[in-house]
């Protein structure tokens, strides 16, 4: 398969201002790939080099192994699906995804076939001949979808498109979207602030701290093996503890904690991460001799949380705060409350260490 | 889904053709040079005649020749110097009165809750459709020699020609200018505040100085200036009210139209500039900061007033309403009875123009402003379009030149356009051609502005989707942006036409023995004795203007459903 995206070394500044720097990833085709991060992180203008509506300030960028940095966005046959629909307003559901095909000077039978086709994929046929403003926020994102797909595009690229929609809808169309992509094998760059969006719906997500690429992974891998602090803290929730490390142990109150995967010199100054749902709960019956003693704490509940299906629970050992995450029908079981003591275990090797500074 | 591989499959064959492509690279650059060098020939080359022949004796460049004996001779001939003095008296003043009228007129209208704002607002507009000499038409019927007020209610000698008859006549005629921005300027500031400074213990006096009157102070010094603007280059009013009493502009057009002194217009037209583009200048400033005083989270509920603050208000703005009404109905009324103010006898007599141009002066000004319409409001959207949108190289230059008319007063720009001109290989010269070129030209600077503004308010993925589809610089307008910017085409189409209707100042150097212009036929009316029959055009133009806005007024609602869902959809 040569049919690659590829971005080489793509920097770029405004003025003072660097938007993106020293971005290298291939996108294979067929793959769906979330770009994730922060506002202000770059991953839009790293989309929009992509589309062509901004140039890199340096870098390559090839698709099927050709360099198309200087192609205008018209001729480069890339599918864009905006965050605020951008539909043309002065033209029905029909006429907005036939516009592409016009443009292309495809005959009227076959430009009037591919809408039928999209508007049935869709689900838009009984809005056919509506305006964009006639439509709810989630079916204007569809004739979006489908403009952009009519044209049949090399690469799908998509900029928030759920963030201006209801909760409710968002979920629906990333269901919808996903399909889409695995039936028609569209590659498919999607943009998104939101970690749900893109753990659920991605290959490979790529998360972009502050024009920096911070780590590329499948959904699993960069829940599981955060590869810094910035990574860990901002997918999922992660609780932090900071030390100095002594025989792969960390002190935490009054215990030394046993860490799995230290390396590096003695006395370093390190930075350990644990999930909320990694640390265990235990009752004074429920501990047994398998559990490593230095590793459990006892320490009173400071504040609880109802969130639904889970509990969480915030202690404070010794300065730290921690936060375990419970569900729901054991807390009941437990019967805890508010001031109670209990039994907290954290597993050797649920921890991820960094370097202090990472 | 074997079907959508057939389409598709068949679909690669199709792409956006190359050629298309290549011709569109050309488009943005072509159209920014062909609107720069319009606005170069017909803009800046006039003004630089009118340069050099103030500047230069005989009007010819050189180092010999340069002079500034036309200077000299202006500032120490008492009569003329006096017109600079005349007229600085008159703005000044014109600009007092207005701004503070039209200040409570639109603070009645914004943080009171009285009753018929809709009919005030659109009273306060009303001297928009009428060219600006019906001011002055009105006044002298109601305090002239033989003023139905003056020698006919309270028989006294005194009658209004001179500075105070202009300032009042200017005064009119600035309101709606004024009121606008002020109207803008009140609605825009969060009421919030007054109401936070009431509830911490601030009398209302109190709140008026130290909150409303500062948050509004760039509005008031914006409407101010351009109040000044307009009543130190209009002619129209002073030239039949004014009576030996000479302002700046009456005195370039004696200069140039009685003496024949073009070096003399031109050097005095020099002199009117310099005010009037200060005050361009100082509005341009302004305006650029308003915007950002302008909040977001401004609040349209308006807590209810006291009884007498209603009553206060309400009074106010019905004397200003009824000054407007009183001015249209003196000059409807005047057309229609036989001799004012004795013989009140119905008749259409003066509907029968005796002077040369007559009817076929109308009918030249509709057509001439349909075109003035037209055009004005296409180049303006293509040149807003441009600008804004795809940025040119020299975009910040066709911004300069675009707001630059602003600054130009009408009858400069008209000298500058016989002077540079009036040769015989330029074949529109003495064709309506000049005109409609001229007042174009003139009104340039709004016509970008409001397509601006409108242009901001069209998402700019829009634009970006449509280049993503395969869409080029001329589709993507035709197809989706000038759908979108109907309503401000047609708005700026209603400026346009108004303006080219009722301008009087920009065209009056530019009318000749084969091409008349309903304005100016009042002023020639007016000189020649026929007052009544002066009224009587200036009451069609009136008409014309009203029945050209309902009309489209009418269009507009028809077409408007779909944009009225582009609205929604934002």
């Amino acid at each position: 398969m040569s049919k690659k995206l590829v971005l080489k070394d793509i920097n770029k500044n405004f003025g003072s201002l660097i938007a993106v720097k020293d971005v290298n990833l291939t996108v294979d085709p067929g793959e769906f790939v979330c770009f994730l991060g922060p506002s202000g992180c770059g991953k839009t203008t790293l989309l929009r080099i992509i589309t062509g509506f901004e140039k890199q300030s340096s870098g390559t960028l090839m698709y099927d192994n050709q360099d198309i940095s200087d192609i205008i966005p018209q001729k480069r046959n890339f599918g864009i699906v905006f965050q605020s629909y951008a539909l043309f307003p002065n033209m029905t559901v029909a006429e907005n995804i036939a516009f592409g095909l016009k443009m292309r000077k495809a005959p009227k039978n076959l430009i009037e076939d591919r809408v039928e086709e999209m508007l049935n994929l869709m689900g838009l046929t009984e809005w056919k001949t509506h305006y964009p403003a006639q439509l709810s926020g989630g079916q204007q994102q569809r004739v979006a979808l489908g403009r952009a797909i009519a044209i049949k595009p090399k690469v799908l690229l998509l900029d928030e498109p759920l963030s201006a929609l209801d909760a409710k809808i968002r979920v629906r169309l990333r269901v919808v979207i996903k399909k889409l992509q695995k039936d028609l094998g569209i590659t498919m760059i999607y943009v998104t602030h939101d970690q749900e969006e893109a753990l659920s719906m991605a290959d490979r997500v790529v998360i972009m701290e502050n024009g920096d690429i911070k780590q590329v992974g499948t959904p699993w891998d960069i829940y599981r093996k955060p590869q810094s602090r910035f990574v860990a803290e901002f997918v999922g929730t992660s609780n932090f503890i900071t030390g100095t490390h002594q025989n792969n142990t960390l002190k935490l109150g009054e215990n030394q904690l046993k860490i799995d995967g230290i390396n590096g010199s003695k006395n370093n100054k390190i930075n350990v991460a644990i999930r909320p749902e990694k640390i265990e709960l235990l009752t004074d019956e429920e501990i047994t001799k398998d559990f490593e003693p230095s590793n459990l704490v006892k320490v009173e509940i400071e504040v609880v949380t109802f969130l639904g299906a889970v509990v969480q629970l915030t202690f404070n050992i010794d300065g730290t705060e921690i936060n375990v995450d419970v569900i729901e029908k054991r807390y009941e079981e437990l019967g805890l409350t508010r001031g109670d003591s209990v039994n907290l275990y954290f597993p050797p090797d649920s921890f991820h260490v960094f370097a202090a500074n990472m | 889904m074997e079907t959508t591989a057939n389409t598709a499959k068949t679909l690669e064959q199709y792409k956006v053709p190359a050629s298309r492509m290549e011709f569109d690279k050309f488009i943005v650059p072509s159209v920014t040079i062909c609107i720069g060098g319009l606005l170069l020939f017909f803009m800046i080359f006039p003004l630089l005649t009118i340069l050099q022949l103030s500047f230069f004796e005989g009007g010819k460049v050189g180092f010999s020749t340069f002079t500034l004996v036309n200077f000299y001779k202006y500032f120490t001939t008492a009569y003329t110097v006096n017109a600079l003095w005349h007229s600085l008296y008159i703005s000044i003043m014109t600009t007092i009165i207005v701004t503070i009228v039209t200040f409570f007129f639109a603070y009645a209208l914004t943080r009171t809750t009285i009753r018929f704002k809709g009919a005030y607002r659109n009273i306060i507009m009303m001297p928009l459709i009428a060219p600006s000499i019906m001011q002055a038409l009105a006044l002298i019927y109601l305090f002239g020699r033989n003023g139905l007020i003056t020698s006919h209610l309270f028989e006294t000698d005194w009658n209004i020609y001179g500075s105070v008859g202009i300032i009042v006549s200017e005064v009119l005629y600035c309101l709606p200018h004024s009121f606008v921005i002020l109207f803008t300027t009140l609605s825009a500031v969060d009421i919030r505040l007054d109401e936070a400074a009431e509830s911490l213990g601030a009398s209302p006096f109190k709140t008026f100085m130290k909150i409303t009157l500062p948050s509004a102070k760039y509005g008031i010094l914006s409407a101010a200036a351009l109040t000044f603007n307009l009543t130190i280059t209009d002619f129209g009013n002073p030239v039949v009210i004014g009576g030996n009493y000479n302002v700046l502009a009456t005195e370039i057009y004696s200069q140039v139209t009685n003496l024949y002194r073009f070096d003399l217009g031109a050097t005095i037209a020099i002199i009117l500039l310099v005010p009037s583009l200060m005050a361009f200048m100082l509005n341009y400033y302004i305006s650029r900061k308003t915007f950002s005083m302008i909040s977001g989270a401004a609040q349209p509920f308006i807590p209810p007033s006291r009884t007498l603050k209603k009553i206060c208000f309400s009074t106010y703005n019905i004397i200003i309403c009824l000054s407007i009404i009183i001015v249209f109905a003196t000059v409807i009324i005047g057309s229609f009875v036989k001799t004012w103010p004795y013989d009140w006898s119905l008749t259409l007599d003066h509907y029968t123009f005796p002077s040369i141009g007559g009817y076929s002066a109308i009918w030249t000004s509709v057509w001439i402003s349909l075109m003035v319409g037209l055009i004005g409001s296409f180049l303006t959207l293509v040149a807003s379009y441009v600008m804004e949108t795809r940025r040119p190289f020299f975009k910040q230059t066709l911004y300069f030149l675009s707001v630059m008319p602003a600054a130009i007063p009408g009858l400069v720009m008209g000298l500058g356009f016989i002077l540079a001109f009036n040769k015989p290989y330029y074949f529109f010269y003495g064709t309506p051609w000049i005109i409609i070129i001229n007042i174009v030209v003139c009104n340039f600077t709004l016509g970008v502005l409001s397509s601006i503004s409108n242009l901001r308010n069209i998402d700019s993925s829009i634009e970006e989707a449509s280049m993503a589809l395969g869409g080029d610089t001329i589709r993507t307008f035709f197809s989706i942006i000038f759908p979108l910017s109907r309503v401000a085409f047609f708005q700026n189409f209603i400026y346009f036409f108004m303006r080219s209707m009722t301008t009087i100042s920009a065209v009056i150097f530019l009318v000749s023995a084969s091409v008349h212009l309903a304005a100016i036929e009042i002023i020639m009316l007016d000189n020649d004795g026929w007052t009544a029959s002066a009224n009587a055009m200036c009451t069609i133009i009136i008409l014309i203007v009203f029945a050209v806005l309902g009309v489209l007024h009418l269009i507009n609602k028809k077409v408007a459903p779909e944009m009225q869902a582009v609205a929604a959809s934002d």
